[in-house]
């Protein structure tokens, strides 16, 4: 008994062990290859060198992509959000006629090809006139990423009991009241996953940006035209602090998330009145 | 908790129960009250006064409307026909916010996300009161519904059941409404702390003086409190009054079947003679509405069926072939042909028989009920 227990233990760590390795490895090439000083990547490394982080770093062109990317992002977090929570709202909390194929509507989108998607809007916009910039980039990933983030946050709203709502308004409270008082605050887990899950889409996301960025650049962008012409290590090493960014915004928010549970505990301490 | 509903601080003092007067100005009226839901009439055509300051108890099934007209009158729900007015002015169509009115949900619908305190000052913060007066008002309803002080502070979800129950009552009671629902509140106690809570809602009601209504399934829940019962069935309110009044004169069968255990026979007048099937002739003495009936239902309540070996109005002969303990008194059943009665003695009075044995049972006719058949 006693070792049949420590061996499927022993075989759930190797197993995890197994994925971890799987899944990183790949990643830990890419940062072993910016870390190198020759231009191609062999393994072993030959030459250790962080020459091409900090060119990088001191690089005007790679700040102007980043800036680009994190103007996208920042925006399309912001309005998706926005849009996103309302729309939500309509997907699991209200009833109303029509609903139903709105639910299935909104997540058409998702299952489009999105190079398919980035080129009919950029046919689009040229139909309509408009010169294809970051701008027009930041449209093109909201038609893919609001979506993502309505369902993010209905599935926290098919939680929320109406019954809050409506006791609220039998208490006395006005529409706006509630929304700030009930609804907002309960559904925040929800709305802070949707903003991490549409930050993060739209950062990492390539084949909506290259149709739709005109002469603007984001780093996915950058990345791959450097692969495919005039590759350095830079490539590598960039890709590296992309994804170290990223990996920091999860934590950053992950953090913030247990400050805020750590706080409500703290003040659901019993106090003496 | 159970030993915070058990180990209260003695009830505050509270004055007599004022009974309101059957004259008294109706705080509440409702004329021809319908609900329907696509072709569904969930409420069918109600009419009621509800008294100032009374403690009135809609009861009936699942399904019998008692919810939805609950409703309308908290005002979640608009009625399809009919006018609902209060103290004589018509608010069909004002919202829940905009009435002197509060319910007390049967999930609650406290704000997880709030302390006991937040939760019961939220009506006051929607109000735009201050801070230090919320607090003081917040505080002073902790006592009145008997939770201690220091509760003020803490998270809601982690108070239990009776607890959160309270926190329920005192964040109504916070708004000041005129009158309060209730929405099967009690249905998710345990019955130890059901009947707790049940005498609690009473002394706060008379503590308070405000109009309370109550909706439950549990008949016995609203004879402990209310004023005044009416029961429901099918979207109709059948019967309105005293409970006492309720429990023995029931205005119909289902009525008196929903207040109990009963024992119901139908019988029939031919040539002017009651009978009834496996027992023959029949001595009842029919309410003066049922004097030109032909069939009625003879209602006998288990306590009022005997054994008899001497004289009774009314008798048959079966045999007894269950006996149930029921703590200070004990029940039979008698089967007699196919039919089976119940019949109810207290301990000191058992019968001395075997179950199997065969036996006269009967009851007197000033002892039963007589209701319409339907």
């Amino acid at each position: 008994m006693e070792q049949s227990v420590r061996r499927a233990n022993f075989l759930v760590w190797a197993w995890t062990l197994f994925v971890l390795v799987v899944v990183y490895l790949p990643i830990a090439c890419g940062a072993l290859a910016g870390l190198s000083k020759s231009r191609y990547f062999g393994f072993p490394v030959a030459a250790w060198s962080t020459d091409w982080w900090t060119r990088a770093m001191a690089s005007i062109e790679v700040k102007t992509i980043v800036e680009t990317s994190l103007a996208v992002a920042g925006v399309v977090t912001l309005v998706s959000v926005v849009v996103a929570f309302f729309g939500a709202l309509a997907f699991a909390r209200y009833d109303w006629k029509g609903r139903r194929l709105y639910q299935k509507l909104v997540l058409l989108p998702i299952f489009f090809p999105q190079p398919v998607l980035g080129l009919a809007l950029l046919l689009w916009f040229n139909a309509v006139g408009v010169q294809p910039s970051w701008t027009t980039a930041i449209f093109a990933h909201l038609v893919w990423i609001v979506p993502v983030v309505t369902l993010v946050i209905a599935i926290r709203v098919y939680g929320f009991d109406p019954a809050l709502e409506e006791a609220a308004a039998d208490l006395g409270a006005s529409r706006l009241f509630i929304l700030r008082e009930v609804t907002l605050p309960i559904l925040w887990p929800g709305v802070w996953s949707g903003a991490l899950f549409a930050f993060l889409l739209s950062w990492g996301n390539f084949p909506l940006s290259l149709y739709t960025t005109g002469a603007d650049s984001t780093v996915p962008e950058w990345l791959y035209a450097k692969m495919v012409a005039g590759y350095t290590p830079m490539v590598p090493a960039i890709g590296t602090m992309s994804t170290l960014a990223a990996a920091s915004v999860l934590l950053v928010g992950g953090a913030i998330a247990l400050l805020l549970r750590r706080r409500a505990a703290l003040n659901a301490a019993p106090a003496e009145g | 908790m159970t030993a915070t509903a058990t180990a209260l601080p003695a009830a505050p003092a509270t004055p007599a129960p004022v009974p309101p007067a059957a004259d008294a100005k109706p705080i509440l009226q409702l004329v021809g009250v319908r609900k329907t839901f696509g072709s569904f009439a969930a409420v069918d055509g109600i009419d009621l006064d509800i008294r100032e300051g009374e403690f009135l108890t809609l009861v009936g099934p699942s399904g019998s409307g008692k919810t939805t007209l609950l409703r309308m009158l908290a005002g979640m729900e608009a009625p399809s026909e009919g006018v609902l007015s209060l103290r004589g002015v018509r608010i069909n169509d004002t919202p829940s916010s905009e009435r002197p009115t509060c319910l007390v949900f049967q999930s609650l619908a406290l704000f997880p996300h709030m302390t006991v305190g937040a939760n019961i000052e939220f009506p006051l913060k929607a109000k735009g009161v201050a801070a230090g007066a919320r607090k003081e008002r917040a505080l002073a309803l902790l006592d009145l519904v008997r939770l201690p002080r220091s509760y003020y502070g803490k998270n809601v979800m982690q108070c239990s059941g009776g607890e959160r129950q309270r926190v329920a009552i005192a964040r109504a009671l916070s708004h000041d409404p005129e009158i309060l629902f209730f929405d099967e509140p009690l249905s998710a106690l345990d019955y130890k702390l059901r009947k707790v809570m049940e005498k609690e809602l009473k002394d706060l009601h008379r503590a308070s003086g405000k109009t309370f209504v109550y909706i439950t399934h549990s008949l016995e829940e609203a004879m402990v409190m209310s004023d005044r019962i009416g029961v429901m069935q099918a979207g109709r309110l059948v019967q309105v009054g005293a409970p006492e009044e309720i429990y023995s004169r029931p205005a119909t069968r289902f009525v008196a079947e929903f207040m109990g255990e009963v024992n119901v026979i139908e019988a029939r007048r031919a040539g002017g003679v009651w009978r009834a099937e496996g027992i023959g002739e029949l001595k009842l003495i029919p309410p003066p509405e049922l004097e030109g009936a032909d069939a009625v239902a003879v209602v006998v309540r288990p306590e009022f069926l005997r054994f008899v070996d001497g004289d009774a109005d009314n008798r048959l002969t079966g045999e007894v072939f269950n006996e149930y303990a029921l703590g200070s008194r004990i029940q039979y059943q008698v089967r007699a042909g196919a039919k089976t009665y119940l019949l109810e003695l207290s301990r000191a009075k058992a019968w001395r028989g075997e179950p199997g044995q065969a036996a006269t049972i009967g009851w007197d006719a000033r002892d039963a009920i007589v209701a319409p058949l339907a």
